[in-house]
Order: structure tokens, then C-alpha cells, then sequence
């Protein structure tokens, strides 16, 4: 009886263990990306005995098939060096990041978001200096210093976005429209496209529609580059007129039928299908819509065509641009040499130059040789044009951030703007110090 | 006497599991919603308790999102039990029709939510979804709504989803209860010449009390931890009209980096959970059948 009883213990303690065996290889395929939301893959995923395999994560899922060949490349060349790459979701990226860089087993390499996320892990130290760094100096100076922070390059955006709706050129070439250079000239030019059953702007405002609109918006209604740094500190208020009155903007858009009543309920792959099929003029989105947009459909001629607010003479900024997808060492990896080497491989000019084309991005590296038409042809707001960080990156409490989209999405579903400034106020004192 | 004793170590294994995955996680939320950790960092400082102060007096989404989920909860409990209580009393014959048509309300509830979520954004997308293109074609261009972007009917849009989700589910355990009634009682009522209403209000229903009570208690439960359909679907938007408790825990802990004040409304939580359950036992307990 005795016997009989130990040997049943003795099955339960083995049982459990093999069942927590089993539970631990999925909490490390977590870690490791192996489930099934993210995708693990590299040039050479299983390192040999005399390599040293570096984890490089991320969240440009779209970006999977040309980072293989580049890291297939750099494999070849760097015969002793493995790149494993674990792509996640943006949102889970954006929420899980930090605790996997923690143990440095995970992301020697990894990128960040300017804003909240470069912020926290900054505080956390997991950021090794790069400063010192030769390839620092293949990147564009003025585009990488959202990655510096105490004197140091702590990481080097990769990507430069224009947050700022795209537009169909052709059409607007077909109703004679100029484009607007004022905020008369714009609600005039929305009149215009509705006289022709067109739908002035598809916003996706059940999603991303906001947090990339507001930008441009803004941008000329508060040129203070530091305002949102005066509103967490309490020196400003989102009841001050430069916020009231791009919420009133906002209302005038919506009043005058230029952004749909239904905007709120809208997702972002509904929007680019409006635009594609050519029902929409303008995305309020940004750059990285305008290879979906020409896959969708090859005809169309795009640019940017960010709506100023102001009159023509008062107006100092012409758009949005966003260094992003920074890149930097995780300061808790054993690795940092073999991922320095994998990012000054990424900055070599030609590397760059195979990930923009393919991407359709335009890059933070110096003489990086754009071949696809779109990129070609919006290259000049590079160069020409007067753009702007985009504001929103400058908020570095995420409860902020949720209070001021808030009280555009409060406007959008037809709260007043001062209600709405109000209310997102009130949340903005819950949540600074 | 020794067996006796050596029988309390098959507890072990149970307990343990049981504490990793239970007991630790609850008393270290409690632990740490006392203090301000963020997540990340190895040091916190305590302050007492200072986030269970500001989870009641100053922060509006919390108050907010509870509302919301109160609001989710009513809505889930009351149609979900209705729904599946009236499809079980009319698939209660166990013919093959009857059998797949259970089969066919319970496919919903092994679907993953992410893929709820993206079935019923199409269905609810205000100019190309499936539920006003159908309302445009029947006549009904009046009943056409905007249904996750106006913040009025947001949450009850998503409730309704909820309900289509996990009907089947309630369906089964209602089933089986209904099958546990002996038809001796049914056969009883109809020689007495007690109409259908009579039968269900006097035999069925208190002897569907169990099975209502799980039904119940289960539904509440489900309907404050419906975070992955809300999170795929709205993310608590649009201006917080569809976030719920959970939802907002997840934002503070993992997006505001706020893991402090997101245990203490945890903890809140679990509690505002408990006292519900509580409730719902003590109305609608009959865990005796008496005949």
C-alpha cells in the first residue's frame, strides 16, 4: 500500500514537472518570438559552434523579406556573426519591448520609437552609448539627434517618415485644384472635390487617423516646438487657444463634410481603399501608405498635401517628417561588438539604399540612392521643403498622449471644442506630477 | 494513520502549480500596488495607499472604464442568458437537426477573439460593412448607425458581439441542465393541464437554477476580462467609450509604464469581481433541487 502510494507521488512530482517543462519552452518562445504572433526567421537562425549569434528584434513586420536577404548578406560576410530576427506587432513591441531587453538575452539589436518608448527604456539604461561609434557618421547629424539624449547617441533612426496625408495628384490636376496654401484655400478646395461626389479626406479615425492627423494640423497653430514639454510640466494647457483652435479646426473639417461623420468607425484599410479606388482625394495618414496605395492601385500619382491652418503668411511650417524605427545596442547584451558590426552594415549606403526601394521608406543615411518612383518623387521634402519633428513623439506620458488624441476623437464625435479641451485637461492634471 | 498522512502529498503538485501561477501573481499585485514601481527599473519606493486613493478620487477614465464595464456586463448577462436559455429550450431534443444547429451556435466560441474582432469590425465598418450595407438593401437606411465610432452605442455594439461569441457556450451548460429535469414532472403538468408558460415558470426555471447560476456567475466573469475582443477591436476607443477595466489596466501597466498604480486597480478589480459573484450566488443560489 505503502509502495504503491510512493510510486503514484512519484508519477504526480514527474508528471508535474514535465508539464512545467512544457510550460517553460512556451514561456520561452514568448521571449524568443516564437509564437504565434511574431516571426522568427534570419539569414541563419541556428548559429554554428564557432559563430556568435546576436538577437536583432523589431516591428516591421512588412520589412521580413528584404531584412532576410540583407541579413543573409551580412552573414556572408560576417561568416562568425548569426542574426536571429524576432519581429513583433508594433502595439506588442511598443508594450513588450522593455521587458525583454531587460536579461540582454533577447535584442542585442533592437529599435525603439522616439517619444514614451525611447524615454522609458532610457531611464531603465538599456541603452549602450553609441557615440563614439564611425557609423554614427553615416547617418544624417540633424535626423539622428532625436536619439540623443545626456550628450550621447544612445540610438540611430533608421526611417524618415512624413506623417502627413498623401494625395492624388492627377486628380486634383483633372478639377483643376491648386494645391492649398492656406486654410481659406483648403476648405475651398474640399468644397471642390465634394461638388465632384468626391470625399475630400479619408480619415481612419477608429484607428490611426488621429495620432498621425493631429500633426499637421498643429504644426502651424503651435510652431513651439517645446509645447508639449510646457503641458507635462504644467506651464501650458490644452484649454490655451493653440490647442482650441486646431480642435476647432478639426470641427470646421468635420462641419463642412471634409471628414466623414462616420470618420470614427473607420479603420485605416477602409481609408486606403477609399483613396485607391479613388472615391477619397487625400489619406490622412502618412509615407508608409503610399506603396499600399500604388499596390492597390499602380495609376495613381501621389504627393503630400498637409493641410496649413493658418494664413499663407503666417504659416512657418510645411509638413511633418518623423526619424523612426531607431536603432540602438541593448547595454545588458554580451554581444554589443556583433551588433555594433550588424548596424554599421545597415548603414552602408547601398545596403540602405536596397532597404528604401524595397520598403518604398526614405532613410536617415547620407547618399542613399533612391530608385522607386514614389520615394523619387517626394524626395524633394527632404531637401525644398520646410518640415517639422513630428509633435506628438514630444509627449513623453502616454496618458497625455491618450487624453490629447481623446479630445480630438471627443470633437470628432461631436463634443464642442472647448468641452473637449476641457475634459482632456482635466485627465492631463490626473497624470502629470 | 501514516497512509493517511502520505495521501495529503498528492496535494503537493496541485498546490504548487496552483501557487506559481495563482497565488504568487495575486499576492505579488497586491504587494506591489502599494508601491510606484514602473515595470522596468529594480527600484521602487513604497507609497501606501496612495494609488488606491487615486483610483477613487482622481483619475475620470478609471471611473470611467468601471462604469463602461458595468454597462458591458448588464447587457452581456441579460441577452447572453436569454439568448441561450430560449435556444436551449428549443434544441432540446436531441435530433441530428437540433444537434448541429448546437454544434453550429457553439462553432463562434472556438474561434480565437482577435478573429472575432476582425469579422465584426468588417461587419460593423460604417460605409463598407456588412450590417449597413444589409440595413441600405432591406429599407432601413434609418436604423444605420456608426457602430464602434459613435461613442453612444460603442460599448454595446461590442457587448453584442460578446453575446454572439459565447451564446453557444451557455447554450450547452443550459442543455444539460434541461436534459437533468426528470420528464416524469413535465408528463405530471400536462395531465394537470398546466399551459407551456406554467411549465416553464413552475418546473423548468427553478430547476434550471443551477445551471442559471453558473450561467450567470460565468457570463459576469467572462464579461469584465473581455480585454482581447475590446483590444483587437476598439482599443477602448473612440474617447474611452469602450474601455473597460481590463483595457485600462493593460494601458497603464504597459503603455504609461505604471505598474504600481495598475496593481492597485487590479486588486480593485478582482475585489469589484468578487463582490459581484457574491451577489449573484446569494440571489440566484440553488444548489438543491427540491421537487
Amino acid at each position: 500500500m505503502k509502495k504503491s502510494l510512493f510510486l503514484s507521488f512519484g508519477t504526480a512530482i514527474s508528471m508535474t514537472i514535465l508539464l512545467s517543462a512544457c510550460a517553460g519552452d512556451q514561456g520561452g518562445g514568448d521571449a524568443s518570438g516564437s509564437n504565434d504572433d511574431t516571426n522568427n526567421s534570419g539569414g541563419n537562425a541556428e548559429a554554428s559552434e564557432d559563430q556568435t549569434q546576436i538577437s536583432f528584434i523589431h516591428w516591421r513586420g512588412e520589412d521580413t523579406e528584404v531584412f532576410d536577404e540583407i541579413i543573409e548578406e551580412f552573414e556572408s560576410e560576417n561568416p562568425d556573426i548569426a542574426v536571429e530576427m524576432n519581429v513583433y506587432p508594433s502595439e506588442q513591441y511598443q508594450s513588450n519591448a522593455q521587458q525583454m531587453l531587460r536579461d540582454g538575452s533577447v535584442g542585442d539589436v533592437f529599435t525603439s520609437f522616439p517619444g514614451s518608448q525611447f524615454e522609458v527604456i532610457r531611464d531603465a539604461g538599456f541603452f549602450a552609448d553609441l557615440t563614439d561609434e564611425e557609423f554614427v557618421s553615416n547617418f544624417n547629424a540633424e535626423a539622428i539627434e532625436i536619439g540623443q539624449a545626456d550628450g550621447q547617441q544612445l540610438a540611430v533612426p533608421y526611417q524618415l517618415v512624413f506623417n502627413m496625408p498623401v494625395y492624388n495628384v492627377d486628380m486634383f490636376e483633372e478639377l483643376g485644384i491648386e494645391p492649398p496654401q492656406s486654410w481659406d484655400e483648403f476648405i475651398e478646395m474640399g468644397a471642390t472635390l465634394q461638388e465632384n461626389d468626391i470625399q475630400p479626406i479619408a480619415f481612419p479615425g477608429g484607428d490611426i487617423g488621429p495620432n498621425q492627423f493631429m500633426n499637421s494640423m498643429m504644426m502651424n497653430n503651435a510652431p513651439d516646438e517645446d509645447i508639449f514639454a510646457k503641458l507635462e510640466s504644467g506651464e501650458e494647457s490644452l484649454t490655451n487657444d493653440w490647442w482650441v483652435s486646431t480642435l476647432e479646426d478639426f470641427q470646421t473639417l468635420l462641419d463642412e463634410g471634409m471628414i466623414s461623420e462616420d470618420s470614427l468607425g473607420i479603420q485605416q484599410d477602409s481609408a486606403i481603399a477609399s483613396v485607391a479606388q479613388e472615391e477619397a482625394a487625400m489619406l490622412a495618414t502618412g509615407s508608409y501608405h503610399m506603396a499600399s496605395l500604388k499596390e492597390q492601385n499602380s495609376e495613381l500619382n501621389l504627393d503630400f498635401l498637409p493641410p496649413i491652418t493658418v494664413s499663407e503668411d503666417e504659416a512657418q511650417y510645411e509638413g511633418i517628417h518623423t526619424a523612426t524605427f531607431m536603432l540602438a545596442v541593448n547595454e545588458n547584451s554580451e554581444k554589443q561588438e556583433e551588433a555594433k558590426q550588424f548596424i554599421e552594415y545597415l548603414s552602408q549606403p547601398e545596403v540602405a539604399s536596397k532597404y528604401a526601394n524595397e520598403t518604398g521608406q526614405h532613410l536617415t543615411i547620407e547618399d542613399v540612392e533612391y530608385t522607386s518612383e514614389e520615394l523619387q518623387d517626394t524626395a524633394y521634402w527632404l531637401t525644398d521643403k520646410e518640415t517639422r519633428f513630428q509633435p506628438r513623439f514630444f509627449i513623453t506620458n502616454s496618458s497625455v498622449e491618450n487624453a490629447v488624441l481623446s479630445s480630438i476623437e471627443q470633437v470628432l464625435g461631436g463634443d464642442s471644442p472647448q468641452d473637449a479641451a476641457e475634459q482632456a485637461q482635466q485627465v492631463v492634471e490626473e497624470n502629470i506630477e | 494513520m501514516r497512509a493517511s498522512k502520505n495521501i495529503y502529498l498528492f496535494l503537493v503538485p496541485g498546490f504548487i502549480l496552483y501557487s506559481i501561477f495563482f497565488l504568487y501573481p495575486t499576492v505579488s499585485a497586491f504587494f506591489y500596488s502599494f508601491t510606484d514601481w514602473d515595470g522596468i527599473s529594480s527600484e521602487f519606493d513604497f507609497v501606501g495607499v496612495d494609488n488606491y486613493i487615486r483610483a477613487a478620487t482622481n483619475d475620470s477614465i478609471f471611473a470611467q472604464a468601471v462604469g463602461n464595464n458595468l454597462s458591458f456586463m448588464l447587457f452581456v448577462v441579460i441577452f447572453q442568458t436569454i439568448f441561450s436559455l430560449i435556444f436551449a429550450i428549443i434544441l432540446i431534443k436531441n435530433t441530428k437537426f437540433n444537434i448541429f444547429l448546437r454544434a453550429l451556435f457553439f462553432f463562434p466560441t472556438i474561434l480565437s477573439s482577435v478573429s472575432v474582432a476582425f469579422i465584426w469590425s468588417f461587419i460593423y465598418d460604417p460605409s463598407m460593412g456588412l450590417l449597413n450595407t444589409f440595413l441600405g438593401i432591406s429599407g432601413l437606411e434609418a436604423l444605420q448607425q456608426n457602430w464602434l465610432g459613435n461613442q453612444n452605442i460603442a460599448i454595446y455594439s461590442l457587448a453584442f458581439t460578446q453575446v454572439w461569441f459565447h451564446t453557444g457556450q451557455m447554450l450547452i451548460i443550459f442543455v444539460a441542465g434541461l436534459h437533468a429535469i426528470p420528464n416524469d414532472l413535465y408528463e405530471v403538468a400536462k395531465i394537470e393541464g398546466a399551459s407551456k408558460w406554467q411549465t416553464f415558470k413552475k418546473i423548468t426555471w427553478p430547476l434550471l437554477a443551477p445551471s442559471a447560476t453558473i450561467v450567470v456567475a460565468y457570463t459576469t466573469i467572462q464579461s469584465f476580462k473581455a480585454f482581447d475582443l475590446i483590444f483587437a477591436t476598439t482599443r477602448g476607443g473612440p474617447n474611452h467609450s469602450t474601455e473597460i477595466i481590463a483595457t485600462y489596466i493593460y494601458e497603464v501597466a504597459f503603455r504609461s509604464y505604471n505598474f504600481g498604480y495598475a496593481s492597485s486597480i487590479s486588486v480593485i478589480f478582482m475585489v469589484i469581481i468578487a463582490i459581484i459573484t457574491y451577489l449573484q450566488f446569494k440571489v440566484l443560489r440553488s444548489d438543491k433541487v427540491s421537487y
